[in-house]
């Protein structure tokens, strides 16, 4: 058991001192929305102290002195996250960058962005479209801010093009633990020097350093983008159609897939029923949501013509066009809005974000559903076809919280176990936290979990950098 | 078979145009132009009637040449033909001047037994043109329609649905007759790829001031526009919101009390 230290009167005031009274919170006066994330059902845990810092600078500061007084230190964005990551499970002090939310400059001649970490990510999508470029990652809560992305490695829905969040960051400004500031990667598209901290640093949670500063690549803004719905009897089917369509040299911006309940109850939430539920006479099941992108209007009638050709063999009830911007958003407002939804109609709710081969992923849901039958918990996804990346909410609106977590902790033991079993990862993009541990040593073994315990321990001997998360055990 | 009109309009997408505070006016460059949601349902209603009973769907707009792109997401939507009413001497038209543009050219596209309008245009919004169009048809009129239940042919009357503030009602018209819709039962559809792609060449009919037939030129653009628009201003913002968070529902009570007996 690490022995981590309380925030006494005086180290407050000292941190207070470093960040200005405005943006101190000690004791009574924390808000609330620092103990917890997007996910609950995970507990809530207060800090002792939150200071909301504008620089990095100031962020070296609070290290030093809590280094020196081992005082456990959890780094927080928006808090959107679902895994529990910024939450400060072991007390001690909140940074959090909201304030930290200015896009510095565009050096467009290098194609890349200087942004501080707290800018959230619909700002800068935003900012960067304006500017005649785009930031690729999109992952589906926009309010993240990329340091958040940055720290968990999001993917999102365009990853099955352009990659993720790691291929788009080129250099960052880090403060260990120890305080120092450090400086990784540079603003070059090669690197073949040495280990690359920086990529240790991506998708850490936070563990490892605390990111001040980013430079992100940047990539032209595509001319042309249509969106298709492939309307299908059932999930199995839907999901089939997936290689195929990664294989027809279409180069699809995102592939979707979504069930037919939460497409309803998107509907009925957001008061928009947008996708057709009835196509042809026929009532669907499932949907397949296609992007491709192109530098004109023929070039995607193109694509959109062998899509359709493609769709019809593998049974699709028709290929629907979503070309206005006004459908666009709709389309698009009413699939960003799942979480939401689900949220919004469930008392206790859990998630899962595995990763499986795209040729598994029918197997895998079909897997989860039986389970969940048998644990008497229901289930319902969404997610990334085209990378295999699936977002499976375990649902209750009746079970008692415990028996609840029971049910789930059993359901997930072998809905992760099979994810093994097929060769997947235990998450693509929500990331560890405290919530999934477990799981990820029983996924990447002992082996694999030591070794990434002790990188923790070089990096933070203390182990004062968000305590108790990802391979940390306290 | 019926002969079923929409009038249509393309708009600026009024949620990304702002307004300039010391002129008034609106700041239209770089703001995509959409096809007037309002329109969009009713030509989602004409399309459903044709599609039970039988007919041609017309759909009709008076804008400039870049408003074919919103007749082509009507031809793509199930619309049969679709005609643009273009010329410089339109231009600056209010509603009187409207309606009768389009209501003349509309003698040249034949006789409509439905015509179906948005209730209002997002830019403009004054929800005077189907009336107006009403009237210049000599049609009978419906409102708020929800759901069109049934059409006779023999007695030429509608049934529909009328959506009010304080319920519905029933209401049987003759026709021919003039709708605007409400989104209820007529969530515009999504194209599929074969009308999407026989949109993007059909035929667009055009018509200039010169090739209508009868048409005043002192009741068209500035000329036949009474209405006169002395100044826009944007209007007055209330007082920004402000989040209550202390931590706790009592302590949010508490603070929320305070706020409030302050106010009192």
């Amino acid at each position: 058991m690490a022995a981590y230290n309380k925030l006494s009167p005086l180290l407050a005031q000292k941190l207070s001192q470093i960040v200005g009274k405005e943006r101190f919170q000690y004791q009574e006066s924390v808000k609330a929305d620092y103990s917890h994330d997007e996910m609950p059902i995970y507990g809530r845990y207060f800090p002792e102290a939150v200071c909301l810092v504008e620089s990095t600078e100031e962020v070296a500061e609070i290290m030093k002195l809590c280094s020196e007084n081992k005082i456990p230190v959890t780094v927080r964005g928006a808090g959107t996250g679902l895994v529990g990551g910024c939450v400060p499970v072991h007390g001690g002090i909140v940074i959090s960058t909201e304030r930290m939310n200015r896009i510095l400059s565009y050096d467009l001649n290098n194609m890349c962005v200087h942004v501080q970490p707290g800018v959230r990510l619909c700002d800068l999508a935003a900012d960067a479209l304006a500017h005649g470029v785009m930031y690729p990652p999109d992952p589906g809560e926009k309010t993240a801010t990329v340091g958040g992305n940055v720290s968990t490695n999001a993917g999102g829905m365009r990853a099955v093009k352009y990659g993720v969040t790691r291929d788009y960051v080129m250099a960052m400004t880090v403060v260990l633990p120890s305080g120092e500031i450090m400086k990784l990667g540079k603003s070059v598209c090669k690197t073949s020097s040495g280990y690359s901290l920086l990529h240790l640093m991506i998708g850490s949670e936070g563990t490892l350093g605390i990111i001040t500063e980013l430079t992100l690549k940047l990539i032209p803004k595509p001319l042309k983008d249509v969106s298709l719905i492939l309307p299908f009897q059932d999930i199995a089917t839907a999901i089939a159609s997936v290689p195929s369509i990664k294989l027809a040299n279409l180069d699809p911006q995102s592939i979707e897939f979504m069930e037919r309940d939460i497409v309803d109850s998107s509907a009925a939430f957001t008061g928009n029923a947008v996708f057709p539920t009835v196509v042809k006479g026929q009532q669907v099941g499932a949907y397949i949501l296609v992007t491709l992108v192109g530098d004109s209007e023929a070039e995607l009638t193109m694509k959109m013509d062998r899509l359709g050709d493609i769709a019809e063999k593998l049974g699709a009830y028709d290929v629907l066009v979503v070309w206005t911007d006004g459908l666009k958003k709709d389309v698009w407002a009413a699939r960003s809005a799942f979480l939401t939804v689900i949220e919004a109609e469930t008392r206790l709710l859990d998630e899962m974000d595995v990763v499986v081969p795209v040729d598994k992923i029918a197997d895998f849901l079909v897997y989860t559903h039986d389970e969940a039958v048998k644990q008497g918990v229901s289930v319902r996804s969404f997610g990334h076809a085209g990378d295999g990346n699936l977002h499976i909410y375990c649902c209750s609106n009746d079970l008692e919280e415990d028996e609840f977590k029971k049910r789930v902790a059993k359901l997930m033991e072998r809905c992760y176990a099979k994810c093994t079993e097929f060769e997947g990862q235990v998450s693509g993009e929500h990331s560890i936290g405290h919530a999934k541990k477990v799981f990820l040593r029983e996924s990447v073994g002992d082996t694999a979990y030591s070794l990434m315990g002790a990188i923790k321990q070089v990096f933070d001997p203390n182990g004062i950098l968000n305590p108790g998360k990802v391979c940390h055990d306290i | 078979m019926l002969n079923i009109l929409v009038c249509v309009k393309q708009v600026p997408d009024v949620n990304l145009v702002k307004m300039d505070p010391f002129t008034g006016s609106l700041i239209r460059a770089g703001v995509p132009a959409i096809l007037n949601p309002h329109d969009a349902y009713a030509l989602e209603a004409a399309v459903q009637t044709k599609e039970r009973y039988g007919g041609t769907v017309t759909c009709v707009t008076m804008g400039p040449d870049q408003a074919v792109e919103a007749l082509r997401e009507c031809l793509a939507a199930g619309a049969d033909r679709a005609v643009l009413l273009s010329d410089r001497a339109f231009a600056n038209a209010d509603t009187l001047a409207t309606s009768y543009v389009i209501a003349t050219a509309a003698k040249l596209l034949g006789s409509f037994d439905l015509i179906f309008c948005g209730k209002e245009s997002l830019d403009g919004a004054t929800g005077q043109m189907a009336s107006q169009l009403a009237e210049r048809f000599d049609a009978s009129q419906l409102s708020c329609v929800s759901l069109i239940e049934k059409l006779d042919g023999e007695k030429k009357t509608v049934l529909a649905l009328r959506e009010l503030e304080k319920g519905t009602e029933t209401c049987e018209a003759q026709l021919p007759c003039l709708m605007t819709v409400e989104k209820t039962n007529y969530h515009p559809r999504i194209p599929n790829l074969k009308s999407w792609k026989a949109s993007r060449t059909a035929e667009i009919e055009k018509y200039s001031a010169q090739t209508i037939p009868g048409l005043d030129p002192e009741q068209i653009g500035d000329p036949g526009s009474p209405t006169k628009v002395p100044r826009t201003y944007p209007p007055v913002v209330g007082a920004k919101g402000m989040m209550i968070d202390e931590g706790s529902a009592a302590k949010n009570a508490a603070k929320l009390l305070a706020l409030v007996s302050d106010i009192l």
